[in-house]
């Protein structure tokens, strides 16, 4: 018994170097994720301010266009310039110093409000935006004209199951989070197959060590790297991004435990099924794209085409995600949804483990 | 005594037979060394004395045991040295050899070893770090730590610079002094000759001859090859009409001013030959005669040309 203790420290301690001394480890495993993680909070993780220059032209008398410019300036999010004829605001509109041109009608009865904008960007979002936006300042010039109140109005409040509100960067922190643990499951068994390749694994049956506790080194190595990924991403989120976090600890080591478990299950079966380091990674990089895109990381489940979605239900990172979201940013409790995450990770988990065996022992009978 | 006996072994894959009915034994603190060819099926022999390969039929006993009944046993008292070696390439030479020690019930002291390996003083270096004849000695100081009764090294020289070979010389050298059995396979003929107590020739999966590396070569014929350099090709030509007409000599050759004479006596052939020289007025330029040597055993025993 105290000899084991001794070996499985003494393994534990080979595969912590043998991990943190690796550089492609520190790559792949740390600094790929950060990267992934600062690149996306930066490009839509920032502070969603809505901004656009504007020139409103033409008669400015009359209530209807009053109410038109009034409410134009109530937006906040419009910069107005009143002073410019329609000629100079096209010129202006033409060098993009101007998203748009809001042109009054000549008359203060009827007539049409012109939106004019630049043809480069009719596609843009801001484009988009301006043209709901002057539909709504139209509403409200023929509401003042008319003298008319509307009978419906539309409040829009966004909501989140947290008790803050749920922003995109967290969304993102604990995406990135989950992928980058999936993925050194994924990837991390790369030891694996070269100590195989080199002939280390024959050179270990030729002594007596219990080669169980050597994969129990090899996994707690694994959970070493999961815990220096998740503070590290969950400080430089908090810190640099402001994302908020609202842990559920039972729910969130639950799932990391059963996730990380359930991963290196998975990279444990690519090894098996992989004769090459080149086959490994290339069918590690294989699943984890898939994964990347079809598991609600960075886009939402609800938006992939129909035909995609069951291929979403059944990936392990989906329900991994989710158990990271709800342990790590909903706070929630280890509710219905979060005994399913664990209960298909563990299946993905255990399936993979008896495959990547069996395949293991029919591959060393035929040595 | 014998501390290792294999009983008529075969091995097949497919319809390649590796290893055919193959027997020896080693006796305590001898070097015993299995040469030949690439694919002959030393390393197939190996591993099944290792136990990781299970021969189709014969037997294997090492210190008295089998791989059936006492696998853990035998891994505790022997020590491996595989063809490729296989190290954790991330960990130095001291925790390389401090992770095997802990396999062990017992192991010497890890200094003891990286003293012997002679690699004390890259003890604190990464493995990856390590050029090739210094990864091949660690390899064999991985097989030393247990202490082990019987120790086996397949191929532990090949692909290293001359200097690096010495140095694993050395240690087997080392290892013999200090009792230790030494199973050693090699396809350097020199190498085998030089090391080796005793030596058994596999070829093409079979034994073809078992004995010291002395009575290997007595078992030869008394045949020796005479070589000779004249002064220009003139007196090479009349000098080998001389050694034709010597009764010992069995084959002559002529290239240029060198001679190349095959004699059964070749002290005989060669008192003619020099008396030839000096009464026609010649001089010898150069004179050697080769000794046999294992690879000659090889030739003699297989007809097939050896190559390294």
């Amino acid at each position: 018994m105290a000899k084991n203790m001794k070996q499985l420290r003494m393994l534990f301690d080979a595969q912590i170097k043998e991990t943190f001394r690796e550089r492609q480890v520190w790559f792949w495993s740390i600094m790929f994720p950060v990267l992934l993680l600062v690149i996306f909070m930066i490009i839509f993780g920032g502070n969603s301010d809505f901004s656009a220059k504007v020139a409103i032209v033409g008669d400015k008398s009359g209530a209807a266009a009053e109410a038109f410019v009034q409410s134009a300036e109530a937006t906040g999010v419009l910069k107005i310039e009143q002073d410019l004829d329609l000629q100079e605001a096209e010129k202006r509109l033409k060098d993009k110093r101007l998203d748009a041109v809001f042109v009054l009608p000549d008359s203060s009865e009827t007539g049409d409000f012109g939106l004019l904008l630049n043809a480069e960007g009719q596609t843009s979002s801001t484009s988009q935006a301006l043209g709901s936006i002057a539909g709504q300042l139209t509403a409200a010039a023929n509401q003042a004209a008319t003298g008319i109140a509307p009978a419906f109005d539309l409040k829009t409040e966004y909501v989140s199951a947290s008790n803050n509100r749920l922003k995109v960067s967290d969304f993102l922190l604990s995406g990135v989070i989950a992928l980058s643990i999936a993925q050194s499951g994924l990837f991390g068994m790369v030891g694996l197959v070269e100590i195989r390749r080199k002939g280390l694994l024959k050179r270990l049956k030729m002594t007596p060590v219990n080669m169980r506790l050597f994969g129990v080194a090899n996994v707690g190595a694994r959970f070493a790297l999961s815990i220096v990924q998740v503070i590290l991403l969950t400080l430089i989120g908090v810190v640099a991004f402001r994302a908020n976090v609202d842990f559920s600890p039972l729910t969130f080591l639950l799932i990391f435990i059963v996730g990380t478990l359930a991963f290196s299950g998975l990279g444990y079966l690519i090894s098996a099924a992989s004769k090459t380091l080149e086959s490994y990674m290339g069918i590690s990089n294989l699943v984890s794209f898939i994964m990347m895109f079809l598991s609600g990381i960075f886009i939402d489940v609800n938006v992939l085409p129909g035909y995609l979605k069951p291929v979403s239900h059944v990936m392990p990172l989906t329900y991994f995600v989710d158990g990271i979201r709800g342990g790590m940013i909903y706070g929630s409790g280890m509710n219905a949804d979060m005994w399913l995450n664990l209960a298909v990770l563990a299946a993905w988990g255990v399936v993979s483990f008896i495959l990547a065996t069996l395949l293991f022992r029919r591959r060393s009978a035929s040595l | 005594m014998h501390v290792l006996e294999v009983s008529r072994v075969s091995k097949s894959f497919g319809s390649v037979r590796a290893v055919q009915e193959v027997s020896f034994a080693a006796n305590r603190g001898e070097v015993f060394t299995i040469i030949g060819p690439n694919g002959a099926g030393k390393t197939t022999t190996l591993e099944m004395i290792e136990g990781l390969q299970r021969p189709d039929s014969g037997a294997v006993s090492v210190l008295g045991m089998t791989w059936d009944k006492d696998a853990e046993n035998i891994k505790m008292r022997i020590g491996v040295q595989p063809q490729s070696s296989a190290l954790f390439d991330l960990l130095t030479v001291e925790e390389n050899l401090a992770l095997f020690a802990s396999f062990y019930d017992r192991h010497r002291p890890v200094p003891e070893i990286m003293e012997l390996i002679n690699l004390t003083d890259h003890r604190r270096k990464l493995v990856k770090t390590l050029s090739g004849g210094q990864k091949q000695r660690l390899a064999i100081g991985l097989g030393l730590i247990n202490d082990p009764e019987i120790i086996f090294l397949d191929e532990p020289t090949t692909g290293l610079d001359p200097q690096a070979r010495r140095n694993i010389w050395d240690i087997v050298l080392k290892l013999r002094a200090i009792g230790k059995t030494t199973v050693l396979t090699t396809h350097y003929m020199e190498e085998a000759e030089q090391l080796s107590d005793r030596v058994c020739i596999i070829d093409q999966g079979r034994i073809i001859a078992m004995d010291t590396p002395k009575a290997l070569i007595g078992r030869l014929t008394q045949e020796r090859e005479i070589h000779l350099k004249l002064a220009d090709e003139a007196a090479a030509a009349a000098a080998e009409g001389a050694a034709r007409t010597e009764p010992n000599v069995t084959r002559v050759e002529r290239k240029g001013a060198q001679l190349r004479i095959r004699s059964g006596k070749p002290e005989a052939t060669l008192y003619h030959l020099l008396g030839f020289a000096s009464e026609s007025g010649q001089t010898v330029e150069q004179i050697s005669i080769r000794e046999m040597s294992l690879e000659n055993v090889f030739i003699a025993f297989t007809g097939k040309e050896w190559r390294d």
